[in-house]
């Protein structure tokens, strides 16, 4: 084989080599040119041998070029051109080329050559350059985002780091850091979230992935500062051997949201405080009438029995007033328990229709000849399952809203309507009231079943939310539809009794 | 307290038991009581009384309390007004009082201080009633007054002389003379100075 390569001369492996080759004497004439180098520089085999090799150097590098020629033949060992010091050529187009060159002597008996190897350079610029843009290009990436590097090798126990990382730890000049002075700077409550990071991150089964939160304490300034670490644990042999990631300081983040934290709770404490004042308000409201009433009735009845000869009329009506009073006041209080605690409902069969009619005569008590009601009622409507105080209040409270709509309308007309309310899957008792009052726009529509959302001047806003609440409580919907022609219409559904 | 006894006392409350209980305590001491549930009615079937005094919830709904002062006052009915409410709200009764409120007291209201209240406001109430009577009685002297008289008195309260209001209105200074004897006959003012303090409160009124 090795006989068999001998064969080759070099004229063969001259013209097979897949560098362009030039073969120069010692005047620096080109002897030989192969065909890589005829197609680097576009001049045929004639056109190259026999010219001088200084005349394919661009003119303005010739005297460069004859001093580094000078320089090999006074000691010629071989030597390359490269790196900073390249060859800059010219192709029959003049145009300059960049190459990286080889010079080798070959000396036969006669005469001396010399063999050129040429590399265009650009490739090798062009790959250096590349790194160069990208290592940049990273640097900045890390130096805007703020983060930092750090490579903990298991095995050595020893963290590699940039430099931002090593600021963050206070230790600006070093490129390595032991373990345990890593782990030093780390706040203590953080270090066993920190581990339990790391040993999920370890588990095979696991993708590897390491994320933590911690504090650094700059050993130098004392100042703390947040850190948020993402990475990837690297296995050799199955075994994890690095831990390689990117710091961030996220202590300013940190510190908004504590601050944002703050204010929310701040915020919330504010409205329950609102929440629990206007409730307040709604309990004394209740309270407050038939505690007036008490008094007054009590002090009559005091006031009488000062009398020589008291009025007992007069004493069993006041009596009789504090006790309804007290009573009333009592369920009232029970009522807004029930409706804070949502305790159990006792609901029974009932009416539609008479809960209505009910609710008509206490309106009426209050208001006399204040409106017109027109009564549309469904008189084969079946029996309703509810509690009938509640449905009763809730209808009390739908009239007294559409009578105080209707003040200023000449002829103020509630129409009641209940009928069989229909889908495809249930059937409900449906009952609507609608009043000839200004109406209700969209805008208001959408919110006045909102707790405290009110359009009375001395209102509080609580009684159609209560409404809703119930009457969901009964197992039923109430709704507003948002008319202004026909004035405000209430819908409310009520089940049918089993 | 014989005129109270002819007077009546409105009570404007939207609560039934609150409106019947005060009524007793109130007709207790022998006042007549008349009650409504809500200020419209009350403004719908009031006919003028000599003397009374309206006790009224603030915290009502169709009109609040603070709204009916001012539809009392649109329509000059001057009876004296108590309020009462739920709970002391303290700017409110600031301003009721500077709208001419007699008092503001809190639910459940003591009886002695309600019925101090009412006795306050019957007596203002009187007070009242006698200004506008002497106030209508002015009205229909001056009435009587003929154009050229009204002329007179007129320039004569600014303070002009006889003679200046004489060459003002181009007539002589003894017919000036005449025009204001009847001007002082006819008003019963006892001399200039009364005249002029008699003007001045009907003007004021």
């Amino acid at each position: 084989m090795t006989d068999e390569l001998k064969q080759l001369n070099f004229q063969a492996f001259f013209d097979i080599a897949a560098d362009a080759m030039l073969l120069a004497d010692n005047s620096g004439k080109i002897v030989q040119a192969n065909p890589v180098a005829q197609r680097l520089f576009g001049h045929n085999k004639n056109e190259l041998e026999g010219r001088s090799i200084e005349s394919l150097v661009v003119p303005r590098y010739r005297k460069q070029y004859r001093y580094y020629q000078s320089l090999f033949f006074n000691n010629k060992v071989k030597h390359s051109m490269c790196v900073g010091n390249e060859l800059v050529v010219q192709d029959y187009n003049h145009r300059e080329i960049l190459l990286d060159a080889s010079f080798s002597t070959i000396e036969t008996k006669q005469k001396l050559y010399i063999l050129i190897t040429l590399n265009v350079a650009d490739r090798r610029i062009q790959a250096e350059k590349a790194l160069r843009i990208s290592e940049e290009r990273l640097r900045l990436a890390k130096q805007a985002a703020e983060l930092g590097i750090f490579d903990y090798d298991f095995k050595r126990n020893i963290v590699y780091w940039d430099e931002q990382t090593s600021i963050l730890w206070g230790k600006r000049a070093s490129k390595t850091v032991s373990y345990d002075e890593f782990i030093d700077a780390i706040h203590p409550e953080d270090r066993d979230s920190r581990k339990s990071a790391i040993n999920r991150a370890m588990d095979p089964a696991g993708n590897g992935e390491f994320k933590a939160e911690y504090r650094v304490v700059n050993p130098v300034s004392s100042i703390t500062r947040w850190i948020s670490a993402r990475g990837r644990i690297y296995f050799e042999n199955g075994q994890p051997s690095r831990l390689v990631g990117v710091t961030r300081d996220v202590t300013d983040q940190k510190n908004l949201q504590k601050k944002l934290q703050m204010q929310r709770n701040e915020t919330e404490s504010i409205f329950k405080q609102q929440v629990a004042a206007l409730t307040a308000s709604a309990i004394a409201h209740e309270l407050n009438q038939p505690l007036a009433a008490v008094s007054a009735y009590g002090e009559v009845a005091l006031h009488e029995l000062h009398n020589s000869f008291p009025n007992s009329d007069n004493l069993k009506r006041a009596l009789e007033g504090c006790v309804e009073q007290a009573q009333r006041a009592g369920r009232s209080l029970h009522e807004l328990m029930a409706f804070l605690q949502k305790g159990e409902l006792v609901t029974k069969r009932s009416n539609l229709n008479d809960i209505i009619n009910d609710a008509l005569n206490a309106v009426n008590l209050d208001y006399y000849t204040e409106f017109y009601p027109i009564l549309n009622l469904q008189q084969d409507l079946p029996d309703i399952q509810c509690n009938c105080t509640q449905v009763q209040k809730i209808l009390v409270n739908l009239f007294r809203n559409a009578i105080e709509a209707m003040h200023t309308i000449k002829f103020p007309t509630l129409t009641i309507t209940t009928t069989m309310y229909t889908t495809i899957n249930m059937r409900m008792a449906l009952a609507t009231i609608q009043d000839n009052g200004p109406g209700l726009n969209a805008t208001i529509t959408d919110r006045i079943f909102e707790p405290f959302f009110t359009t009375k001047p001395t209102g509080i806003g609580m009684g159609l939310a209560i409404s809703r609440a119930l009457i969901e409580a009964n197992g039923g919907q109430l709704w507003a539809s948002s008319n202004t022609k026909v004035g405000a219409t209430f819908h409310f559904t009520l089940p049918f009794a089993p | 307290m014989n005129s109270l006894h002819k007077s009546i006392v409105f009570i404007i409350d939207d609560d039934i038991a609150v409106r019947d209980s005060l009524t007793m305590m109130i007709e207790q001491v022998g006042l007549n009581v008349q009650s409504f549930p809500n200020a419209w009615i009350f403004l719908n079937t009031y006919r003028p009384v000599s003397f009374g005094c309206i006790i009224v919830d603030v915290q009502m709904p169709l009109m609040d309390g603070l709204q009916f002062q001012e539809e009392l006052l649109r329509r000059k009915i001057v009876l004296p007004l108590i309020f009462l409410t739920g709970h002391g709200d303290i700017p409110m009764s600031v301003r009721a009082m500077k709208a001419g409120a007699l008092d503001f007291l809190t639910k459940p209201v003591i009886r002695e201080k309600l019925l101090a209240s009412i006795n306050t406001a019957l007596l203002e109430a009187e007070k009242r009633t006698i200004a506008i009577m002497r106030n209508e009685q002015i009205t229909l002297r001056l009435s009587k007054l003929t154009t050229r008289e009204r002329e007179v008195m007129t320039l004569a309260i600014q303070g002009l002389s006889n003679k200046e209001i004489a060459s003002c209105l181009g007539i002589s200074h003894r017919t000036v003379e005449i025009y204001k004897s009847h001007v002082m006959h006819k008003t019963g003012a006892l001399n200039l100075l009364d005249l002029t303090r008699i003007i001045q409160r009907h003007n004021l009124d």
